[in-house]
């Protein structure tokens, strides 16, 4: 019970901590602006780390959606509905959502193991010696670059989604190939990429804030870095996935 | 830091094969040390409990939201056809078959794996398992082993907890928010699934449960450079482990589920 | 600069983190021009009290006045500015590791001045050369030793040319022989640059050699503050236990060396 009581208080004392950071780095960004030519290159390699795994998951949850939409379907007679099953899924949920898991679980862990490093070797402390606001450094870039970058990945992640759904439909269940698309397509609306692209935004946002938080405020040693990173992709794929609930009902809740 | 964009994806495309033969070997050392005594069944115990207890917070706040997503986004489709009473069974289908084994594993890897190579890492780095080793403890056999069969147990229990929450979730929006009744959430709940769907989900998660404690221990294990090392062998251990299991997924619930339909 | 007030004030600072005084109501003027080194044994707050010079850390109560502003009322604008005018040398070298040698030395003067790229560089191989590591440019962080990292850590502190330099540990954790070499670099740039140093050390040998100050702390206060020569002449038992624990080893104790010095 103890133990409950120190993990709720210091959960508080972080969720301050957190609050500060976020006052200090919005009024940092807002003062000095990012650090010239540093955006593109945030965003590429944030892009570039993230693709390979992103495609990977991607391509093998639109697999399973497939697999698992016919199963669901198909005693209902509905086996042709599992076009229509991978598309909404995967367009409105599940692509938004493996891409920030995804980007999350590298290109966040990474941000805070580096800020990390940082922090630790006294590297942060130099820029602050050397007049340069390490917030608008260090975390401005990496921002904007995930902002950049995480809606184009989402995309990619839907078109994968679909694309690897379609195979497993068509090869390994013996769907007919236009059904299939013919009720993928009825799944999908134009305004539902927008969503997307919105929430991976947020998504984005909740990521990079998190895990330059827990680099920022890294304990000293190895196990600091070890432990900032952790907490850096469990906190922000908690975060993502419970306020995508909030953000679904937002925009998908009250349409019908 | 830009020269090395390059080089990264090259590696980043070949490691995985290059990798796979040392983790087989890696695997097989686990193995051989956790058949022959000395057992540290204490040890084994003390870590599934940290372990599950580290996990279940995490677990239980994704896998709820999906539930309750699924039933928000279910509805919308099945009002369309007026099929609402069809929402609990596909609900229990998805969470049970897929998405509590998948995000359940997910948390374990963040959470308890990361955790995992964080720990051995910090050994490593500081020559804790040197130390280990020069008093004559096998460290593998001590400090590795236990790591690898609490995540491979933890997994399933944390599954169990993580479906229910999410068959929770889904519950709490369909009646509370949405406004259906709640008789015929629950008593449609098991028409498509039953206590296979669980065992099903409970042998994935033991597998995706051994991905994640074999990746987990091989990247702390192995670590080197210093704090930066530890930092990288957190985030493979993440990334590789959840590639890993995904991918195993696809060919277990074609070999589960999927086995009916061909 | 020519005028004899002191460029650094610290008026009664004292410091704590949670249960531990670290600094206990430290009062010191440092001036123009010379050489001023702190020193004490391991965990005496050698770090800390240098963390307030720059304004990385707030006091909990007293007053810090570089170039007569007060950092502790400073806004973020002043407290840069104040900045600008000092290089630290860090006890790691604290080097960027993602940029190359000389990208990390370039670095203030592009964060702050609007010197050309041409200009730049060359002021950047100028001061490598002075640290004695020409044509580095392109070489990688993490290629260099620990006293090539200082080095470096050193030519990026003095690239701006700034007013006051500061040095956290400059020879701590290094052999010897470049420990001697880093004191001897810091007594050339005393010569060259004119410039006012502090220093923090627990290397007494290589202190008395390049300071022309020696404050001493101990248990978070200053017990010592003298020039060089009467302060080794002190009869404050403490220091004099200090200096000769010190003295019986010159090379400089490698078990010390190797403590962490942070609160």
């Amino acid at each position: 019970m103890s133990g409950l009581r120190t993990a709720l208080a210091s959960g508080t004392r972080q969720v301050g901590a957190f609050s500060w950071f976020v006052l200090d780095f919005t009024r940092a960004a807002l003062r000095y602006g990012p650090p010239r030519g540093q955006v593109m290159r945030e965003a590429w390699r944030i892009g570039i780390a993230s693709l390979p795994i992103l495609l990977t998951i991607s391509a093998f949850v639109g697999t399973n959606l497939a697999l698992q939409g016919f199963n669901a379907f198909r005693p209902l007679g509905g086996g042709r509905l599992v076009g229509m099953f991978v598309s909404l899924a995967g367009v409105r949920e599940l692509a938004p959502m493996i891409a920030a898991a995804m980007v999350a679980a590298k290109a966040g862990t990474e941000m805070a193991s580096q800020i990390a490093v940082m922090r630790i070797g006294e590297q942060v402390d130099a820029l602050e010696v050397m007049a340069v606001n390490p917030y608008a450094y260090l975390v401005t870039p990496r921002l904007l670059g995930i902002l950049l970058v995480l809606p184009a990945l989402t995309i990619i992640s839907i078109f994968f989604m679909v694309l690897s759904g379609y195979l497993v439909s068509v090869h390994q269940l013996g769907l007919n190939g236009s059904v299939f698309l013919h009720f993928a397509s009825q799944g999908i609306a134009a305004v539902d990429f927008l969503y997307g692209a919105l929430k991976a935004m947020y998504f984005g946002l909740v990521i990079c804030t998190v895990s330059c938080f827990f680099g920022f405020t890294c304990q000293r040693g190895p196990e600091g870095v070890g432990q900032a990173t952790n907490r850096a992709v469990v906190v922000s794929a908690v975060v993502c996935v419970c306020s995508n609930y909030f953000i679904s009902e937002i925009l998908y809740g009250g349409l019908s | 830091m830009s020269h090395q964009a390059a080089p990264d994806l090259w590696v980043d495309a070949t490691s995985p094969l290059r990798a796979l033969g040392r983790i087989s070997t890696f695997a097989g050392r686990i193995a051989i040390r956790t058949v022959r005594p000395p057992w540290h069944g204490h040890l084994v115990l003390e870590s599934l409990w940290t372990t599950t207890i580290r996990c279940v917070v995490p677990v239980i706040a994704v896998c709820a939201p999906f539930g309750m997503v699924m039933s928000l986004q279910g509805l919308e489709i099945f009002r369309i056809f007026g099929a609402q009473r069809l929402l609990s069974s596909l609900v229990s289908v998805a969470i049970l078959r897929e998405l509590a084994p998948v995000m359940a594993s997910v948390l374990v890897a963040a959470q308890g794996g990361s955790s995992c190579t964080a720990e051995l890492a910090t050994m490593r780095i500081k020559e804790e398992l040197d130390a280990t080793e020069v008093m004559a403890v096998d460290s593998i056999q001590y400090h590795v082993v236990p790591r690898f069969l609490a995540l491979t147990l933890a997994c399933p229990l944390l599954y169990v907890a993580g479906a229910a929450a999410g068959i929770a979730g889904g519950f709490a929006t369909a009646v509370w928010v949405k406004g259906e009744t709640a008789g015929v959430y629950l008593s449609e709940l098991w028409t498509l699934t039953g206590p296979a769907d669980v065992w099903g989900g409970v042998a994935k998660t033991l597998i995706f449960g051994a991905i994640i404690g074999l990746v987990a221990c091989y990247h702390g294990f192995h670590a080197r450079g210093g704090a930066a090392g530890v930092g990288r062998a957190v985030n493979d251990t993440v990334v590789h482990s959840v590639v890993a299991f995904i991918i195993a997924n696809y060919f277990l619930t074609s070999a589960f589920f999927g086995g009916q339909t061909l | 600069m020519s005028d004899s007030r002191p460029t650094i004030e610290l008026l009664d600072v004292h410091k704590r983190f949670g249960d531990l005084v670290v600094l206990d109501g430290i009062d010191l003027a440092i001036p123009p021009g010379e050489t001023t080194a702190i020193i004490g044994p391991s965990g005496t707050g050698k770090s800390v009290l240098l963390k307030h010079i720059v304004g990385l850390l707030q006091p909990d109560s007293g007053r810090v006045c570089c170039f007569g502003t007060d950092l502790t009322t400073a806004t973020e604008r002043q407290l840069y500015a104040v900045r600008q005018r000092f290089g630290m040398l860090f006890q790691g070298g604290a080097l960027f590791d993602s940029m190359s040698v000389g990208e990390n030395v370039a670095f203030p003067l592009e964060q702050h001045s609007k010197l050309s790229p041409a200009k730049v560089r060359q002021r950047v191989e100028e001061k490598l050369d002075l640290v004695g590591l020409p044509d580095t440019w392109d070489r990688a962080v993490s290629q260099l030793s620990g006293g090539q990292r200082k080095r470096v850590g050193l030519a990026r502190a003095i690239v701006t040319d700034p007013e006051v330099v500061l040095f956290d540990e400059p020879t701590s954790g290094l052999d010897p022989l470049t420990s001697d070499q880093i004191d001897r670099l810091i007594l050339t740039m005393k010569a060259h640059l004119g410039v006012t140093f502090v220093v923090i050390s627990h290397d007494i040998v290589g202190t008395v050699r390049i300071a022309d100050h020696i404050a001493m702390l101990h248990e978070g206060k200053l017990v010592a503050w003298d020039r060089t020569p009467a302060f080794l002449r002190s009869e404050i038992p403490i220091v004099r236990a200090f200096l000769q624990r010190n003295l019986v080893l010159p090379s400089g104790p490698d078990d010390v060396a190797t403590l962490p010095s942070f609160g």
